[in-house]
């Protein structure tokens, strides 16, 4: 019989599908299922703990261990010694704050007028911000290396717009920050989108109005606080796709944190572990933040 | 712009193709740096370097054999990394939801798993490496406890096929747990009792209704996390050095020349990526829908 | 013997009582209605006798056998929900089936039960759409036709009509009691709406925190409702406080205007506080031939509400509601006029303060 097989692998995987029962439960099978429902929960997540924290923990344990037989900070203090370091760290971060401001600065007033104006533009705007997904970092990093590493003419003519964006240095942060931009793109849009819906924007618009207020006055006072904890979680997220991001920055041949502690591991071994517990304790803060702000909506990002 | 313009139909028609004015930093945004890059590497791949139009970069993808592994091996790892981080990541999502543990592990789940599906790149290949590399936590646990050495006595490599799976699963499967956490709360209790009442045993409901209605979203989730793991490039990157070659790394090496110095074959590598990505989404975006029509 | 008898029944949430001694015989083709405000045990009772709930005590008999701590799947009762509760994986005839299915039936006669079911809803044509593609008051038939597809002993309706809209409500509710009546099914129906309880039911269970308050046939509940609570939930009713003048003859007193009561003035003493409760529809303006219980009164406010007039009056220092039917040759008084209005002495509850 299929089904009995089924139901023996079902078993066997601990889903035996407990029933709730009334505290003084009295129906013996009843309760006993729901002892094994507990037993195989308690498993998986004992499981899943574990695979979560045993790299952390080893991690951490390695880079405490510098000096031999002493428990210490000195690869830390090794790490954020390096002046490299801290230049990358504070570029990457200087990075991700353009990247966060851009985004807002393009994605709320467009998500703005679709709402109010503009519907019949939601759906191309949505697949364009799913596009993303399609086309991964690799291969987002060879198309725009292709398209700006020749210089931009106007078309047709053989004047000389721009130099190739990628022989000067502001020409490659523009080039890298508008790719950051497109990563988060998802993750920007659908934060501010949700939480334009959430709002009613529409509704706030027309009841500002109604009162006399500007439009300036309108976004500034009224739509802004409204979405500020979608902006937060939007902004948040972004900041740790870009903060350690590898791909774009080698490909661009940027100063930025992930590079350098991709060749930093090349040819250190604690240091880079103190770092990578650090950036993980970093990618921690900024996600507790967004749901502390949003309450666990929404907060799946991927720059991998 | 007039206030009073707010009611759509109160829009005289000429104004109507200024409406579209407040997108055009959006569209010009996306052109510029999204879909001129995706165009150019979609051209590229259908011309010969003196800009005839041919198939012969398509042929060329074919035919080679390393490349056509390096697809099959992305394609296996995500699929090996789609299909264990799912299943994972739905009995833990199942653990914390129906299966009747304390409400606040499953807060706790849940903030480790945001944390964790953005934890990916260059720290957790190093988190990796001090876990299972050759030195790792682990390897000498099992080398101190059980006297066996992973490395030597078995066929385990970090930097393998394995290896990799088990790194990406770090982030692979707490999307999962993202995902399916709300799905679950979704079936409703009603449904539950309603089958119940019908003389359905649980192992029933869960066969005839509960699976059925997760199933979408189970599969749907299944096909994101494929993407994940197939277009992930920096975790390998990091974690094999290039060693492992992925059809992500392969191209990576094209972009650098390092290999083949034939740009319109790159391009075409570039364009079997995307039209993987597409298929998936599209498999995404139809079962995603199903889902959302039930579980509305 | 009746067919269902719940007895003594009790069930607590660890210290919060839900329902305290629940006594209820139904009668095999009964339909009976819980009628009460949220939270009154009403939905917890109904839940006990599908199994989803575990009396703390009492017992549950169903035909003779004692199902109390039956498993709900191993009772055989229909129960509908409020929010349908259809699975949305399947088509209407495949959640009408799915009862008959998981019980292994022959797939031909799961058809024709199906097909007969279908038929008895009038969803034909709808037979192989998904939920989702139904209204709501064709979803709720469905779940009826899914519920009853079993054959079940007992009907249990858990305010299946709330999320529908008022006139589908009406037109549902209609359809159910015919239903129940020509399938002779006995039926539990839980609601917070009176007027849903008034029009459906043999008789009605009036709840309150737990308790029972009264239970009796639709007229008699909102003709004779023994406690205020009964008379305050089930039509609307002007209350005032008054005083028992003398108990033998049914006179009290409120604000020195004197009423003469039909009943409820026996065994209470003369100087007893007591509250007075007349509907609106039983307040007229006096006529000459009425001598019985005229009182003069001051009209303060008039509302047309379709059908009926409203008209609020004051009778010393209480305000009163009087119902009239409308029509177009209505003479309406002025507002700040002084009338007479009556009531017959059968009119006048006398009920606890």
């Amino acid at each position: 019989m299929a089904s009995e097989k089924i139901r023996k692998v079902v078993e066997m995987s601990g889903i035996s599908f407990g029933v709730r029962v009334g505290k003084q439960g009295n129906r013996k099978s009843w309760s006993l299922s729901r002892l094994g429902t507990r037993f195989w929960s308690w498993f998986w997540f004992i499981l899943g703990a574990l695979y979560f924290l045993l790299p952390l923990y080893a991690t951490a344990n390695f880079s405490l261990r510098m000096e031999r037989d002493v428990i210490g900070f000195k690869a830390y203090i090794r790490a954020f010694e390096d002046p490299e370091f801290l230049k990358t760290f504070l570029y990457s971060n200087v990075l991700a704050l353009l990247t966060i401001v851009a985004s807002i600065i393009l994605i709320v007033p467009t998500a703005y007028w679709i709402r109010l104006r503009l519907p019949e533009a939601r759906r191309i705007v949505e697949f364009i911000t799913l596009l993303p997904f399609v086309v991964p970092a690799i291969i987002l990093v060879f198309g725009l290396i292709r398209i700006y590493s020749s210089p931009i003419k106007i078309p047709f003519t053989d004047t000389t717009l721009f130099q190739p964006l990628t022989t000067f240095e502001v020409g490659t942060d523009i080039l890298i920050v508008a790719g950051y931009m497109v990563l988060g793109l998802p993750y920007m849009y659908r934060s501010v989108d949700t939480g334009m819906r959430t709002v009613d924007v529409r509704t706030l618009t027309e009841a500002a109005q109604s009162l006399g207020a500007s439009w300036f006055t309108i976004i500034v006072r009224v739509i802004l606080p409204n979405i500020r904890a979608a902006l937060l979680s939007g902004a948040l997220l972004t900041f740790a796709i870009v903060v350690g991001e590898v791909t774009l920055a080698s490909f661009l041949g940027v100063p930025a944190f992930g590079p350098y502690l991709f060749l930093l591991g090349q040819h250190r071994a604690y240091e880079p572990a103190a770092l990578s517990f650090a950036s993980f304790l970093l990618t921690w803060v900024a996600m507790g933040l967004i749901q502390l702000f949003t309450g666990g909506q929404g907060q799946a990002a991927g720059a991998h | 712009m007039a206030q009073t313009a707010l009611n759509p139909k109160g829009v005289s028609p000429s104004a109507d193709w200024k409406k579209w004015l407040g997108v055009t930093p959006f569209f010009l945004f996306a052109i510029l740096f999204l879909i001129l890059p995706s165009l150019r590497l979609f051209i590229g791949s259908f011309t010969t370097e003196d800009g005839q139009f041919s198939l012969v970069n398509i042929i060329q993808l074919f035919e080679e054999k390393a490349i056509l592994d390096a697809y099959w091996l992305s394609i296996r790892i995500s699929a090996a990394t789609a299909l264990g981080g799912g299943l994972f990541g739905f009995l833990l999502a199942y653990s914390v939801t129906v299966g009747g543990l304390p409400k606040p592990l499953r807060s706790a789940l849940i903030t480790f798993s945001g944390v964790a599906s953005n934890f990916a790149g260059v720290p957790l290949a190093f988190a990796f490496i001090a876990t299972l590399g050759r030195t790792g936590f682990i390897t000498t646990l099992i080398k101190n406890l059980f006297g066996v050495n992973l490395y030597q006595q078995t066929d385990f490599d970090l930097y393998s096929f394995a290896g990799l799976s088990l790194t990406y699963m770090y982030f692979q499967f707490p999307l999962m747990v993202l995902i399916m956490a709300p799905a679950l709360d979704g079936l409703k209790r009603e449904w539950r009792e309603a089958a119940e009442n019908l003389g359905a045993s649980n192992f029933q409901y869960w066969m005839r209704v509960a699976f059925p209605v997760l199933l979408p979203s189970i599969l749907g989730t299944m096909i994101l996390l494929f993407g994940n793991a197939f277009g992930a490039y920096a975790t390998a990157y990091a974690l094999t050095g290039g060693r492992l070659g992925i059809i992500t790394i392969q191209i990576g090496a094209q972009i650098r020349g390092d290999v083949h110095h034939n740009p319109g074959l790159g391009y075409a590598m570039a364009m079997g990526m995307v039209v993987v990505m597409t298929i998936s989404l599209i498999g995404y975006s139809w079962l995603q829908k199903r889902s959302e029509r039930w579980l509305r | 013997m009746s067919y269902l008898s719940i007895s003594n029944v009790t069930k607590q949430f660890g210290d919060a009582v839900v329902v305290d001694n629940f006594n209820l015989d139904i009668e095999k083709g009964e339909f009976v209605s819980f009628l009460g405000p949220s939270g009154c045990g009403k939905t917890t009772t109904l839940r006990m006798v599908a199994g989803f709930e575990i009396p703390t005590s009492g017992r549950i008999l169903l035909d003779g056998a004692d199902i109390t701590d039956k498993a709900p799947n191993q009772r055989n009762v229909g129960m509908i929900f409020q929010s349908y509760a259809l699975f949305p994986n399947m088509t209407v005839a495949q959640n009408i089936g799915f009862g008959l299915r998981v019980r292994k039936e022959p797939e031909a006669m799961i058809k024709q039960r199906v097909d007969e079911m279908v038929g008895l809803i009038n969803l034909e044509k709808h037979a192989n759409k998904y939920p989702y593609q139904l209204s709501g008051g064709q979803q709720q038939r469905v779940s009826l036709a899914r519920a009853l597809a079993n054959r079940p002993q007992v009907l249990l309706l858990d305010e299946p009509l709330s999320a529908l809209d008022a006139k589908i409500r009406v037109s549902l509710r209609a359809e159910i009691r015919a239903i129940q009546k020509s399938l002779g099914i006995t039926a539990i129906f839980v609601t917070h709406d009176q007027e849903e309880a008034l029009s459906i039911s043999d008789r009605i269970v009036v709840m309150n925190v737990g308790e029972m308050e009264q239970v009796g046939t639709p007229f008699e509940i909102y003709n004779f409702p023994k406690t205020r609570f009964v008379a305050n939930f089930v039509g609307s009713l002007n209350t005032a406080d008054a005083e028992v003048v003398d108990p033998a003859k049914g006179l009290v007193s409120m604000d020195g205007v004197q009423l003469e009561a039909a009943e409820g003035t026996d065994g209470r003493k003369k100087g007893d506080k007591v509250k007075i409760a007349i509907r609106p529809e039983r307040l007229s303006f006096a006529s000459e031939q009425k001598k019985a219980n005229v009182v003069d009164c001051i009209i303060e406010n008039i509302t047309f509400l379709g059908a009926v007039v409203r008209i609020q009056v004051k009778i010393g220092n209480t305000k009163f509601n009087m119902d009239t039917f409308n029509n177009p040759f209505l003479e309406l008084p002025k507002i700040g006029a002084k009338e007479q209005v009556t009531c017959s002495k059968e009119a006048v509850l006398v009920l606890d303060d």
